[in-house]
């Protein structure tokens, strides 16, 4: 495989978010010394002007940088620079993805590499599923950087996984185990479906359409795009289903199981509706379940019937997880699917109840657990592939739920976030997302260009490669299919 | 003709529940160019009306934590903080995401719907340590609120035979038919305010459920309303049985007291059918840890309901039992002793959002008793101490008609969301639901069940 291009990408915000306030008060002579000692660009002062501009805070590493050369605060000749805690950072992130968690896939999208800071990047603080679990070796600190660069550019570590496990049909492997999930033109805007499926390619892995149709932009990449047919049947036609290496059969979405797609109107625009073949400014329902399906013989027929315009394609089953997911997903495999995509209650999505996101259907840590043990125990687990979404945030979460049974993940929320989301939770509703993400507002959706966001997407993606590299190293592993089911490898941090 | 209920809302806005949780500061290094204005989508930042040359305050209600203004200054000068008017609200079990969620349910009437996933805690204690199930392909559902097909939430109160010993002499018990399976309590802080009670009540006669209220409260003004009242009192407090309001009442509650002895209790059910034949009778207990045969001399006395009370954070008033724990014993001791059937159960206190009423069904309960979060849809904050003429929400010189209408507001949303649980089950009457243990998922068991590979792990370290 050629390898994939990594360039810093910044920011396109004037001012990043830090997890400290540095200030200078009016004691400042403006010497200038901070400008010179600080490495991270902290301070700075324009050629031929006197005053040092105010600091930038985000590239502030807090009281860590007290330890090394730089520290400002001591060297400051009057006591001029305050650090502190800034109190916006509470006002950012929650309990799945804590603030920390943001910050770092920022840093992460801009670079490409593995965080440096003192910023937990690899779990979150929901104080459950993976927020409990660590590796038994995991962390770079004890390695020298020339090591870690030898591992991480060595080819001998593999990180990629193979789509068919059945002995028929097209043999289709990516390089990275996951993919992007479905997110449908009208839930996010088109440059940002343009960012994913750019980003898929340069990564040779898949992005898949959502329930929203293909818009003909996409065709160029079709070779990365998974044709996702839901209930709602929006945009799905011959066309769309003879372009893709892949075919997504959406029964239920994590964050929502048991209702259904939602589009509230304000978000439907003329664009969108004429993709979905729909009025203009009314809401959309995707109903719940297939009305067609409801047994696992008619979703058998289903698959024929996909298979009869599209004989080459891979078939996907994406569930959500209920108590009796492992006989769903067992029938589904006899079905003749190829993947099998458990959505955990946790995941993303551009619209849904507040009731339906904690209370309805397991998190997937839970799901995919029980679904590998149920496919070992009947003997099909070697012919499908199981992949998780819904909640799958880092790095180490991809490889947690791969230690708990799994293939691989998929990934959503995190390829906003590389885009520039915050989480804010807005996109439902009115004009959509105020950052241009997950909107269909002409105006709005202008703040991204598509090729700054497939970098960002492809910059996060290489840094997960490398940390995924590393941990394999640290487990004496050379291969992530070897970490598939290890749970030995996993421990509890919350309890000692 | 054939009609369905349907709950009628209207949006009411109210002052004093307008606190946002973020709030923006703008520092001196603001020029105002007016570059946030054009970011926001939300109008947080407008123009002074009387001078345009200056920005006004932030409407700090309306933002949304979009970060859109501040990483857009050009010269730093926004930021944001958590106000602390929010963090204020409420306490640990009433937090304030759950007054806020309240709060907007009374305003709207509709569902909360938001995008972006679940943003809290992996598990917690109580309510959100069940998941209910939902069905995937292979049954039946509904499409929930938008369906065309009916899923009924009316539950039936009062006592059911076991069998029918002489159809000859039939003698069914008396029972009402709810049509959501939640009840009012007048008076869940002690208030003593006359407009509160009115404004339950007749919300509670307007959705066609009851409303407790205790016998000292009762006035006059409240007759119109009698049909909708459950008159409560306590077993060594009842006199005059013979007057009016407890002739004419649908619903009467017994307080058992502490030391109350079965006797007494005979003799005090005894009278009050034969003054009011047709009310339900349903005794209050505050004491989870009765024994198992206590509920047998219930019934043999002939009491229609069970209605437990826990404190408005869930937990019983002796031994801290959340009432998830309770609710669920007591349902697994009636279906031992095979007399679950036969009597209705009701639970009260810390049903504080949408998401408790089905638990707390699952658990075994037929129908909940809403308390605090009726006063918090009428704008309370649930402060540490209550005092009504010192209430920040001014909830006594609150129009009874805009209360009542939050609170009707809310119950719609709580039943719109009900539905939205039962259709992801495929549940098409919450009758159903009763102690449907394995359509929900509770945290040990499902923790133990996944992650057992730990306690191997420990044992063979030992």
């Amino acid at each position: 495989m050629k390898s994939v291009e990594i360039k810093s990408c910044n920011s396109r915000f004037h001012k990043n978010i830090g997890k400290y306030a540095v200030s200078l008060s009016d004691s400042c002579f403006h010497c200038g010394l901070c400008v010179e000692i600080c490495p991270y660009c902290v301070f700075e002062r324009k050629d031929g002007f006197n005053h040092v501009l105010a600091p930038n805070s985000a590239g502030c590493l807090g009281p860590e940088c007290k330890e090394g050369p730089y520290y400002c605060t001591t060297k400051c000749p009057v006591d001029a620079i305050k650090i502190e805690l800034d109190p916006q950072w509470k006002t950012l992130g929650d309990f799945r993805w804590t603030p920390d968690l943001i910050i770092t896939t920022w840093q992460q999208a801009e670079t490409g590499e593995i965080p440096r800071g003192n910023l937990e990047y690899r779990m979150g603080a929901s104080g459950g599923g993976f927020d409990i679990f660590d590796f038994t070796a995991d962390g770079l600190t004890d390695m020298s950087s020339s090591e870690i660069d030898n591992i991480i550019t060595s080819d001998k570590i593999s990180t990629s996984i193979c789509l068919n496990r059945r002995g028929e049909g097209a043999s289709i492997e990516i390089p990275v185990p996951w993919y992007g999930a479905g997110m449908s033109f009208g839930s996010i805007s088109l440059p940002s479906m343009l960012a994913r499926a750019h980003s898929a390619k340069a990564w040779n892995t898949f992005t898949s359409t959502g329930e929203g149709g293909y818009p003909d932009e996409l065709i160029p990449y079709s070779n990365h795009v998974i044709t996702q047919i839901a209930t709602g049947l929006f945009g799905v036609s011959e066309e769309t289903i003879k372009r893709a290496p892949i075919i997504e059969f959406k029964y239920a979405q994590g964050a929502k199981p048991g209702l259904g797609g939602h589009l509230l109107g304000d978000k439907n625009t003329p664009g969108v509706a004429r993709m979905r073949e729909a009025v203009p400014w009314n809401s959309l329902f995707s109903p719940f379940p297939f009305h067609s399906v409801y047994s696992v013989e008619d979703h058998k027929k289903h698959i024929d019937w996909v298979k009869s315009i599209n004989p080459d394609a891979l078939i996907s089953v994406k569930v959500s997880t209920p108590s009796d997911v492992d006989m769903v997903a067992v029938g589904s495999y006899y079905a003749g699917t190829n993947i099998i995509n458990l959505d955990g209650g946790y995941g993303g999505t551009g619209a849904a109840p507040e009731i339906a996101k904690k209370n309805i259907a397991m998190p997937i840590e839970y799901a995919v657990t029980k679904v590998h043990k149920f496919l070992v125990e009947e003997g099909v687990r070697e012919e499908i592939v199981l992949l998780a979404s819904g909640g799958i945030r880092t790095a180490l979460d991809i490889a947690k739920s791969i230690a708990l049974g799994a293939d691989g993940a998929i990934i959503g929320t995190s390829d906003l976030v590389a885009l520039g989301c915050v989480r804010c939770g807005n996109c439902e509703s009115g004009r959509g997302c105020p950052r241009g993400i997950a909107t269909t507002d002409p105006e709005l959706e202008k703040q991204i260009d598509y090729l700054w966001g497939a970098q960002r997407i492809t910059n996060l993606y290489a840094s997960w490669q490398k940390q995924l590299k590393l941990l394999l190293y640290k487990l004496g592993l050379k291969d992530i299919k070897e970490l598939r089911g290890r749970t030995d490898f996993l421990r509890r941090i919350d309890e000692k | 003709m054939y009609k369905r209920y349907h709950i009628e809302t209207s949006p009411v806005e109210l002052s004093t529940t307008k606190i946002g949780k973020f709030e923006i500061i703008r520092n001196d290094a603001c020029l105002n160019c007016g570059r946030c204005m054009t970011h926001c989508i939300y109008d947080v930042h407008e123009r002074d009306s009387d001078d345009p040359r200056i920005m006004s305050d932030p409407v700090n209600h309306l933002c949304k934590n979009c970060f859109s203004c501040i990483q857009n200054c050009p010269y730093h000068a926004l930021e944001m903080v958590m106000n602390k008017e929010f963090e204020k609200l409420g306490n640990t079990y009433w937090t304030p995401q759950i007054i806020h969620t309240i709060w907007n349910e009374a305003e709207e009437g509709k569902i909360p719907v938001f995008g972006a996933g679940y943003r809290g805690r992996f598990r917690g204690s109580g309510f959100d340590d069940i998941w209910t199930d939902m069905s995937e392909i292979v049954r039946p559902t509904r499409d929930g609120i938008h369906g065309r097909e009916y899923i009924a939430t009316s539950v039936d109160l009062g006592r059911k035979l076991a069998w029918i010993s002489d159809f000859r002499r039939l003698n069914l018990p008396n029972s009402y038919e709810i049509q959501i399976p939640m009840l009012f309590d007048t008076n869940p802080l002690g208030l003593n305010s006359k407009s509160i009670f009115l404004s339950i009540i007749k919300a509670a006669h307007k959705l066609g459920t009851f409303a407790f209220l205790d016998i000292e409260n009762y006035v006059n003004e409240l007759k119109p309303y009698l049909k909708s009242i459950a008159l409560r009192c306590s077993l060594d407090k009842i006199t005059n049985l013979d007057q009016s309001p407890w002739k004419e009442v649908n619903f009467i509650e017994i307080v058992l007291t502490r030391k109350f002895s079965i006797s007494e209790l005979e003799r005090a059910l005894k009278k009050l059918k034969s003054e009011n034949r047709t009310a339900l009778i349903s005794l209050a207990l505050t004491d989870f840890s009765l024994s198992k045969g206590i509920f047998k001399q219930f019934m043999e006395a002939r009491a229609d309901i069970l209605n437990f009370h826990a404190d408005n954070h869930g937990q019983s008033f002796e031994g801290n039992i959340f009432i998830c724990d309770s609710i669920r014993k007591l349902q697994l001791d009636l279906v031992k002793q095979r007399m679950r059937g036969e009597v209705t159960i009701l639970a009260k206190g810390g049903i504080a959002a949408a998401e408790h009423l089905p638990k707390i069904i699952i658990c075994g309960a037929d129908a909940a008793v809403l308390d605090l979060s009726l006063l918090v849809a009428a704008g309370c904050r649930v402060c540490k101490a209550c005092k009504l003429d010192d209430c920040p929400a001014e909830i006594e010189k609150l129009d009874p008609e805009i209360a009542e209408q939050r609170i009707i507001n809310m119950i719609c949303a709580w039943r719109d969301q009900l539905l939205e649980i039962l259709s992801a089950m495929g549940i098409r009457d919450v009758r159903r639901l009763r102690g449907e243990k394995g359509r929900a998922m509770f945290y040990e068991e499902i923790e133990r069940e996944s992650f057992e590979f730990i306690l191997k792990q420990k044992e063979t370290a030992k």
